[in-house]
């Protein structure tokens, strides 16, 4: 009973784009953009269509089952084949003691390549789809342990070991606690980031021998940031210590400037990556933060957690702008949708709208617009008050931006304008634990390691003259109903 | 039971937290409802600490009848002043005195625990007024007053105001009911006391969401009209109920027992409800946000109504402890999320979180 199966059971996955080919097909199309739209409008209450499985019907009663979904224990159809080029798009995701690979683009979706790990449970997984050659897989254990591996040949390979990889924290030499979020850093050759459950990040080299350095400095001050570099240039080459209990999510700018973290103790934290220093953070409504995302832009990090809001974090303002109400239970996962752009944007700066999704242990999922100027006016009104949490000066006060290096205590439910979301959707029967936005479709995937992926109306229909039937779509959307009607509102 | 005991020990090593005892109860026959309960409010610092000080004060007569709030007191103060650390205690006085005091709890049934803690702190406020009252009467030189627990002095017409004791500076608070009438637009506010909120659950919900609902403003209507004092007849009105005292002990009693109507009888909703560590009420009328921590959870195991188990999680020192009658251990706070609930209705998990203790931050900001 006491076994933190349930932790386990967590998935966190992420598509991946095999090879660079294909995800030159990932461009905005103008198609996608009107197909969006009316996807997001309407009342919310509608049926959406479904993508995958096996064919046949697509009513909305055979989604409370499994079908279509990836079934765990599906494992049968590996596909081994060592001409196997692996050009195509992916699903990693993580069941129990294992990690699944499916062709995101077959009809059947079952895996087609399974990994057994046997000492631990591979809890968290990356992929760089710009890794020129070598390792562009990273999977995290339970027990702290990291491989790199690459993708392609693993999927060349018939057996169910992880093949070809290099072992980073064996055995927990560094760390041994479990392993919770991992990241690549965008153009550095090769770094990637490991968070852990007691606080601390690692930095890695793939380029550097895996042979680990287990000589960091104890940690004197739990509560303070400090960062410890190895000595003899091993892996992992640097410790970040971040907070105290878990950090529960680690993700980094597109541009790979800015590390952000969430955690147990409810604080957003930026980090400039280069320079090693806390640029700016905050502190939940109440309770841990689960999940973070950047926007494209490296604009705004959406948060999510435990006061069962989604959160929006302005890096020009240094703090939120808005909060986004709507779930019933904890935030689990939030993403911007780099594919949606505003129906009606000329491609101007000015009022840019940002589409994201969020998903929560009530099993649903939210999308959101965010318009910033309509966020912008009430955050014009005088802060709330409190005093700055940490050092921040007098006149940080009165600043719109709060000082460089400090973080932002929790603020009051009146002070934050508050966000509806444009479309509430139960889509599971489990709590959710991801959401990711691809070109055609969003994914969701729960706990229990079934996904399921919700096509973008308009897109299947402009294929199903050619292709299969399930790809048809049985959305009813209010057309006159565009996303756009959507404003923020602003409560009292 | 002194192998757990010596093993949570160990366990603790050199942070074994100074002067804290680590205690389980034994059970005589089905009353973990009463020894769950028992150590959340032993872990109920200010509670432990105003009720040891009592006992303190108020030991001297031995003649002194033997009532609850004493027993709980010596039951307590036996606990804190064991010289181990940890072990087992026999809480034998108090569930005889339960049993004495109340028929409910005099079988060997199954008892709910909410009810015992309703039914617990009410006595425990029933014995503090009577003897202040008791001690007022002495001083006003009325000896013929004896506070022999029939007397019912405040029947002399005079308006008396409700005794504050420190049973309720824990845990009471004020709920407001909130009337708007749809017609004439007079507000009429209620004002009611509680010692918890009993909240209505869903499936795959939080916390947060039920105090919400438990907010959210209900139109009455049709069959369920309200008497409009100002329009003088029964009109549509809109209710809401806010928390105008959010209490220094938050307990939020989660409704897992309902009755079903076409099944005649209780049914245990194991829903996923799930309670984070921190919290806020947003839903006062001041429009404060008054900020909470989990320090307890009493859990309900099993799968219906009328039988099962319950247990207790408390936190102590900032670690975390479970107690099972007589057994102690000390759990990761990650394994607080275990006690959430089932999202599927069949499920081999059956511990669930039932109620939850938070204690308000609020006392060293003001």
């Amino acid at each position: 009973m006491m076994n933190s199966g349930v932790i386990l059971a967590h998935l966190k996955d992420k598509p991946v784009q095999a090879q660079p080919q294909s995800s030159s097909s990932f461009g905005v199309s103008s198609g996608v953009r009107s197909a969006a739209a009316r996807f997001l409008g309407g009342n919310g209450s509608k049926t959406l269509s479904f993508v995958g499985g096996n064919g046949g019907s697509k009513s909305i009663s055979g989604m409370s089952g499994r079908v279509g979904s990836f079934g765990v224990s599906s494992s049968s159809s590996s596909v081994g084949n060592s001409n196997f080029d692996g050009k195509g798009t992916y699903l990693v995701f993580n069941v129990g003691d294992a990690i699944f690979i499916s062709d995101l683009n077959s009809r059947d979706k079952d895996p087609i390549k399974s990994i057994h790990f046997s000492n631990s449970n591979p809890v968290c997984h990356a992929f760089d789809p710009d890794a020129k050659e070598g390792h562009d897989l990273l999977i995290g254990l339970n027990s702290g342990d990291v491989y790199s591996v690459s993708l392609r040949q693993q999927l060349q390979d018939i057996g169910k070991k992880l093949i070809g990889a290099q072992h980073y924290n064996k055995d927990g030499a560094v760390n041994n606690s479990r392993c919770t979020s991992i990241a690549w850093v965008p153009n550095s050759d090769g770094a990637f980031v490991v968070a852990h459950a007691d606080g601390n990040f690692y930095v890695y080299d793939k380029s550097k021998d895996g042979s680990a350095d287990p000589s960091f400095p104890v940690i004197k001050d739990q509560t303070q940031f400090s960062v410890s570099h190895a000595r003899y240039s091993k892996n992992p080459i640097a410790r970040w210590h971040i907070c105290q209990g878990s950090i529960n999510s680690i993700v980094i700018s597109n541009d790979g400037a800015y590390i952000a973290t969430v955690g147990r103790d409810g604080y957003l934290r930026v980090f400039d990556y280069k320079n090693e220093q806390l640029i700016c953070g905050g502190k939940s409504y109440y309770g841990a933060l689960l999940c973070c995302a950047w926007s494209m832009d490296g604009k705004y990090i959406l948060t999510g957690g435990e006061d069962d809001l989604v959160q929006v974090w302005s890096m020009e303002e240094r703090k939120v702008v808005a909060w986004g109400e709507g779930h019933n239970s904890w935030v689990s996962g939030v993403a911007f949708d780099s594919y949606w752009s505003a129906p009606n944007s000329d491609g101007t700066d000015e009022n840019v709208v940002y589409r994201f999704g969020s998903v929560g242990q009530d099993t649903q999922l939210l999308l959101w617009d965010l318009e910033m100027d309509e966020i912008a006016v009430p955050m014009r009104r005088p802060p709330g008050g409190s005093p700055t949490f940490s050092t921040g000066s007098q006149s940080s006060h009165w600043d719109n931006a709060c000082p460089v290096g400090t973080l932002q205590p929790a603020p009051s439910m009146r002070d934050i304008p508050k966000i509806s979301p444009l479309v509430t959707h139960r889509v599971h029967t489990e709590p959710l634990s991801g959401l990711i936005f691809t070109h055609e479709s969003v994914l969701s995937v729960c706990r229990e390691g079934h996904i399921k992926i919700w096509m973008r109306p308009g897109f299947g229909e402009s294929q199903s003259g050619n292709s299969d039937s399930s790809l048809s779509t049985s959305l009813k959307e209010k057309p006159s109903i565009s996303g756009k009607a959507f404003s923020s509102s602003y409560k009292q | 039971m002194g192998a757990t005991g010596s093993k949570l020990e160990k366990a603790l090593g050199d942070q074994f937290p100074e002067g804290e005892r680590y205690f389980g109860l034994e059970n005589f026959g089905n009353t973990c409802y009463c020894n769950s309960v028992l150590q959340a409010l032993y872990f109920c610092v200010p509670f432990r600490e105003q009720l040891l000080e009592y006992y303190a004060n108020n030991k001297s007569p031995p003649e002194a009848e033997e009532n609850l709030l004493t027993c709980l007191a010596e039951l307590f103060s036996q606990i804190s002043s064991q010289k181990k650390k940890t072990g087992v205690i026999a809480p034998r006085r108090f569930v005889q005195r339960v049993r004495k005091q109340n028929e409910l709890f005099r079988g060997y049934m199954h008892q709910d625990a909410h009810e015992f803690l309703n039914f617990l702190l009410n006595e425990l406020v029933d014995i503090l007024e009577k003897e202040s009252h008791a001690a007022k009467n002495l001083t006003a030189s009325s000896p013929e007053k004896i506070a022999n627990g029939s007397c019912n002095g405040h029947a002399n017409g005079v308006k008396k105001e409700p005794l504050v004791t420190w049973v309720h500076k824990n845990f009471q608070g004020i709920l407001t009911n909130e009337t708007r009438c749809l017609r004439c637009e007079t507000v009429t506010a209620r004002d009611e006391t509680f010692f918890d909120l009993s909240l209505d659950i869903e499936q795959n919900s939080s916390i947060t969401s039920c105090l919400k609902n438990f907010s959210s403003t209900e139109t009455l209507n049709a069959e369920d009209k309200f008497f409009c004092d100002k329009c003088c007849s029964l009109q549509e009105a809109q209710k809401r109920m806010k928390i105008k005292k959010p209490p220094h002990i938050l307990v939020i009693h989660l409704k897992r027992f309902k009755y079903m109507e076409q099944l005649g009888r209780y049914k245990k909703l194991s829903y996923r409800v799930v309670f984070p560590l921190e919290l806020k009420l947003s839903n006062t009328t001041e429009n404060t946000d008054c900020e909470y921590s989990l320090f307890a959870v009493v859990v309900h195991v099993g799968s219906g109504p009328n039988h099962g188990h319950y247990v207790s999680l408390v936190k102590s020192h900032n670690h975390w402890l479970f107690f099972d009658d007589e057994n102690a251990e000390i759990i990761d706070e990650s394994a607080v999320q275990t006690f959430f609930g089932s999202a599927q209705e069949y499920s081999s998990n059956t511990d669930h979180g039932y109620i939850l203790f938070y204690e308000s931050l609020a006392a060293s900001k003001s």
